[in-house]
């Protein structure tokens, strides 16, 4: 472990252009420079289609950008690896498997044994609130359980930095509301290095330290940063929380 | 369904049913209900069946139905050429199981590698592409000149049929998976082989199975009609020799009996399915 000042992610001008069949170029991000902080929970704020899943994939090694680099704790990332765990926009729980098989999955590529593997997806499965749907499959589970086992399954790989893609994207706003407590309440408990995507400026600053909001339109650019200094647990309807959600609605071009 | 004395009140009945909308029990509802529309139909079918045969509008080239089955219990226990019905639907069977057995463990295999190495692909697709739009109906002759009229050449038969929905489910499987799943592995720290069993196979597996079931249904079609073309024993023999003695009872006791088992050997595989993705139970039971 480095000194706490010390960035744990540094991405350093990135930019991407995507290359399609018929050498088609698809501009998606543009001169994009975040660092976080050990145990920092940055959310990155951007309004769809501005390239923000293919900045945590590249974060996640999953892409390489065009120019710049990413380095985890000084080393340069050049691929996908367990010191990052990815929690999809669209879940991605494998549909073969039970909530406990998807979520000792990492544990078990890393070949630990049965016995230890099953003890670890256990502390997560409970820690999410699963406890009960271990021999569930994903089809039996509502949107939201499905999110949470993919939260799980993350974390159940031990991971140094959790990098989560507009998680909650697809429930319902109460639904929403409730796994954004829940996130915040995880997140406490397990510390981790936190870098979130999402579209919701509430969603932003319920849970971020600090937010990082990218403009509309391809290339994403980066736009504003905004430190939330607000005591936790938040509320959303507390007065600095609607100022600042009223300076980032009028800052940035976000449709509400 | 009595018709004056009922009359009145099913008048009533209807007025009634204009006023309250929607009634729980009405004639409408029962005539739509499902079981009331299968008994219909088969009774309508039977009825239709009988009475083609009563007025022999088709000569004597028909048999009562109940003369059909009169056919299945006698050919179950008397033999024609030297087997009885048990005996020509093993013969059919035996030659299904093998020829299915040799396509599949070659075509599935080659349908996955297929899907993964592009040199594969690229080296065996051209001749596939040229050999699959053949019915497996032409390779007959073929079949017959190169293999006798023994059992190889059945058998050949059915496995140029299977082999392709074999081949082409396998391969579709695999180049249908989501690609993203592939990521989670490799987030999770897994390695190209760790994205091919934990990912590939089992999301492919669904495909696979499904073309194993379209696979067997041909494999009845092909065994038929090379039955039908020379053989001295199978359900396609029963049917030949039915038609050979103009006994429509025993051509269409073949039938039956072949619809029976292609129907109980699909349901085994359907079956065999549920078992073995517990994942899709929800979805494929409909
Ligand atoms: N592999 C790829 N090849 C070509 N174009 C791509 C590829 N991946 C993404 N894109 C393009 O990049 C653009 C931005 O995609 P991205 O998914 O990063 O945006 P997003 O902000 O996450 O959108 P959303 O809010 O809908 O999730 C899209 O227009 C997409 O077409
Ligand atoms: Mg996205």
């Amino acid at each position: 472990m480095k000194s706490n000042n010390q960035p744990k992610i540094v991405c350093q001008n990135i930019s991407k252009v995507f290359i399609q069949k018929g050498s088609q170029r698809v501009h998606v991000l543009e001169d994009i420079s975040v660092d976080v902080k050990p145990n920092e929970f940055v959310v990155i704020l951007g309004p769809g289609q501005s390239g923000k899943s293919t900045l945590l994939r590249i974060i996640a090694g999953l892409e390489t950008p065009t120019t710049g680099t990413v380095t985890l704790d000084g080393k340069e990332v050049s691929g996908p690896g367990a010191d990052r765990g990815l929690v999809f926009q669209s879940y991605m729980l494998f549909p073969w498997k039970t909530v406990l098989g998807n979520v000792e999955l990492g544990p078990r590529l890393r070949g630990i044994p049965k016995k230890e593997r099953r003890e670890v997806a256990q502390r997560y499965i409970n820690l999410v609130g699963l406890q009960k749907f271990e021999k569930h499959y994903p089809h039996q589970l509502s949107g939201g359980m499905k999110q949470r086992v993919g939260i799980a399954r993350a974390y159940a790989n031990n991971p140094e930095v959790m990098l989560l893609d507009e998680p909650f994207g697809q429930l319902d706003a109460q639904t929403r509301y409730f796994m954004e407590k829940e996130t915040a309440r995880i997140w406490e408990t397990e510390k981790r290095t936190v870098l979130f995507v999402t579209n919701n400026i509430e969603e932003a600053i319920y849970l971020g330290d600090r937010i990082i909001s990218l403009q509309g339109k391809l290339p994403g650019r980066m736009h504003a940063t905004y430190e939330v200094n607000l005591p936790r647990p938040r509320e959303q309807t507390e007065m600095k929380f609607l100022e600042l959600r009223q300076k980032i609605t009028d800052a940035s071009e976000l449709v509400l | 369904m009595s018709t004056t004395t009922t009359a009145a009140s099913s008048i009533a009945n209807e007025i009634q049913q204009e006023v309250m909308e929607r009634k729980p029990f009405s004639i409408v509802a029962f005539l739509k209900n499902r079981w009331f529309l299968y008994a219909i139909s088969l009774t309508a079918f039977f009825a239709l069946w009988k009475y083609v045969d009563y007025t022999r509008v088709l000569g004597n080239g028909i048999a009562a139905p109940e003369k059909v089955v009169v056919a299945i219990y006698r050919l179950m226990i008397d033999t024609v050429a030297g087997k009885s019905l048990w005996g020509h639907t093993w013969a059919s069977l035996n030659r299904i199981l093998i020829g299915f057995a040799i396509a599949s463990s070659i075509a599935v295999p080659l349908g996955i590698l297929m899907a993964l190495n592009r040199y594969v692909n690229a080296v065996v697709k051209p001749v596939f592409d040229l050999i699959k739009p053949m019915p497996p109906f032409a390779w007959i002759s073929c079949a017959i000149l190169w293999f006798g009229i023994d059992e190889p050449s059945k058998i050949f038969i059915i496995v140029v049929g299977t082999f392709v929905p074999c081949l082409l489910n396998s391969y579709m499987g695999i180049r249908l998976i989501e690609p993203q799943l592939y990521d989670v592995v490799r987030m999770l720290g897994g390695s190209r082989r760790d994205e091919i069993l934990q990912v590939g196979f089992p999301a492919a597996f669904p495909a696979i199975f499904a073309g194993l079931q379209i696979s067997l249904s041909i494999a009845w079609t092909c065994v038929l009609s090379a039955e039908l073309v020379s053989a001295r024993s199978g359900l396609g023999f029963i049917i030949i020799q039915g038609m050979q003695l103009a006994r429509p009872d025993f051509v269409l006791a073949g039938m039956v009996v072949l619809a029976f088992w292609a129907w109980a050997t699909t349901l085994i595989v359907t079956y065999l399915e549920k078992f073995l993705c517990p994942w899709k139970r929800e979805t494929s039971l409909a």
